[in-house]
């Protein structure tokens, strides 16, 4: 195409007559017709604020659901606690030595302590006999410091006028090291061992179990008193110079089975006033490279799950969904398409 | 000439001033994609109506506002075509417009209002919005809701053909 015809092209480029610029200034000066709703109705901005409106319902959504009811996390948290307690009783019973008779248990499962302070949720009541048991995991960096790990708990017992109940120290030239230590430390400084025994190594887990012992003590000592009131009252019948050689005889021998009763009654008080001084702390030590349970934030965790299971619904609709508004944007394109090729035919027509 | 002043400040204001500045080019681009003067005007003045109820919409960084008036300006046309062709199927008149009955610029050679004429409009429009308006390929291709690519090709073809025609009048 030569430059020449271009030229010609745009030197005889229409110009728009006075009346039509009349027309188009009169138009300008006019007070714009308000659009009607559905014009002014534009998807594309739609397209835009939606998404970020649903990640915002579902934040909120998440923050509101999150939100406490009713009381503090540590309310809620006691409340967990005591549902805990209802069934380590049941289980706990059975396998108690010193008390026949019911008892309360308070145990904790904590695999992701608090460090510095890893039983701080439950400590034994001052004033009240309890069994303390307490299981420790903490891994050590290798078998030098499993060594001197097992040492420092063993001299932390006796530091704090326990002892130590038992040690099973392994550590294999190669391979993984460990060792389990049982440890008897006086109940009221049950804290302060716990505490620095967590200094020795790195917490992959922890559990912790009350047994209320004060019931079963005061049932045994009623019965040490209805005992020694036996007692008392056989030695009186005895004292009688009126009593027959035989009676005599089955009275002297309900006093020694009463005697040998109180004997064994005072036997039991005592251990069991002795297990409760002291708590077991078994602590178990390893260089096994096993990652510790993560520790949970109460509060974000329950975002974290509220918000995942709001993507897992959102992955559903959008599953459910899907197919539909893949055909709807088929459609839409298939109707665009067919849009333009009416226009090209329309301007090809003309 | 210019625009009286308006009656609603901001808004009016650089409506108008946008209006003067392209009208010429609305203007054009619609004398060649209509070949009919009175009908271009027509539809300049539609064009215009509709952007102003538009205005508030037009977003600068979007693209310039001759491009902006000039999809308006395609648009508009593109209703009329509609409509006309509705209007001819009623009337089972399908007469298409003889070359020598379309009303093309002034100042052009017989010969190439003729060649213009036996374009169809969507040749003639890319030429105009190409060679008349100068409007870069970007900004073509915006108005036609094509891809550049596209643009280059479709105003080959159109020059082409306008050439082709030029040596059959002569």
């Amino acid at each position: 195409m030569s430059e020449q015809l271009l030229n010609e092209i745009r030197e005889a480029k229409p110009v728009a007559s006075p009346e039509l610029r009349e027309r188009v200034a009169l138009i300008a000066v006019e007070a714009p017709a308000r659009e009607p709703l559905l014009a002014r109705f534009q998807p594309r901005r739609l397209l835009l604020v939606a998404p970020v409106a649903v990640v915002l319902v579902l934040l909120a959504a998440g923050a509101i659901a999150n939100l406490p009811r009713g009381g503090t996390g540590d309310e809620e948290q006691a409340a967990v606690t005591a549902e805990s307690s209802a069934d380590q009783s049941v289980r706990s019973a059975p396998g108690s030595t010193t008390v026949p008779s019911e008892s309360s248990t308070r145990e904790s499962l904590s695999p992701a302590p608090i460090l510095g302070a890893p039983s701080g949720a439950i400590a034994p009541s001052p004033g009240r006999l309890q069994r303390f048991q307490a299981e420790m995991r903490l891994r050590v960096a290798d078998v030098e410091e499993l060594s001197a790990a097992t040492k420092s708990a063993m001299r932390i017992a006796q530091s704090l006028r326990g002892y130590v109940v038992s040690v099973q120290y392994d550590a294999p030239a190669e391979g993984v090291g460990g060792a389990q230590i049982v440890l008897r430390v006086p109940t009221a400084r049950v804290q302060t061992a716990l505490t620095q025994l967590s200094a020795l190594g790195t917490i992959l887990g922890q559990r912790i179990g009350i047994e209320d012992l004060q019931q079963p003590a005061d049932d045994l000592t009623a019965q040490i008193e209805t005992t020694q009131r036996e007692i008392a009252r056989l030695r009186a019948r005895l004292e009688s110079t009126t009593l027959a050689d035989e009676e005599r005889a089955v009275l002297q021998a309900r006093l020694a089975d009463a005697r040998r009763q109180l004997t064994d009654l005072r036997t039991a008080l005592s251990g069991t006033r002795a297990e409760a001084r002291h708590a077991t702390i078994q602590v178990g030590l390893t260089t096994e490279r096993i990652e510790p349970a993560p520790v949970q934030d109460g509060r974000l965790d329950g975002l974290k799950e509220i918000l995942a299971w709001e993507g897992t619904a959102l992955l559903y609709v959008l599953v459910i969904a899907g197919p539909f508004v893949l055909l709807g944007v088929l459609i839409w394109l298939g109707l665009r398409f067919r849009r333009r090729q009416a226009e090209t035919r329309l301007l090809e027509q003309n | 000439m210019t625009l009286p002043a308006r009656r609603t400040p901001a808004l009016s204001a650089s409506f108008a001033a946008t209006a003067e500045a392209h009208l010429d080019d609305v203007y054009g681009y619609l004398v060649y994609l209509t070949r009919d003067r009175m009908l271009a005007e027509d539809l300049a003045a539609e064009t215009f109506e509709k952007a102003l109820r538009l205005w508030k919409r037009f977003d600068p960084r979007r693209g310039s506002a001759r491009t902006w008036l000039c999809q308006i300006a395609r648009t508009t046309a593109l209703d009329w075509f509609r409509a006309e062709e509705r209007r001819r199927r009623r009337e089972e008149a399908v007469a298409r417009p003889d070359v020598a009955e379309t009303d093309m610029p002034e100042g052009l050679s017989p010969e190439l209002e003729g060649a213009l004429a036996s374009l169809s409009a969507g040749e003639r429009e890319v030429i105009a919005l190409r060679i008349l308006l100068e409007l870069d390929g970007e900004e073509a291709a915006r108005v036609l809701g094509i891809r550049p690519t596209a643009v280059s090709t479709r105003l080959s073809r159109a020059l082409t053909k306008l050439e082709e025609r030029m040596i059959v009048h002569v």
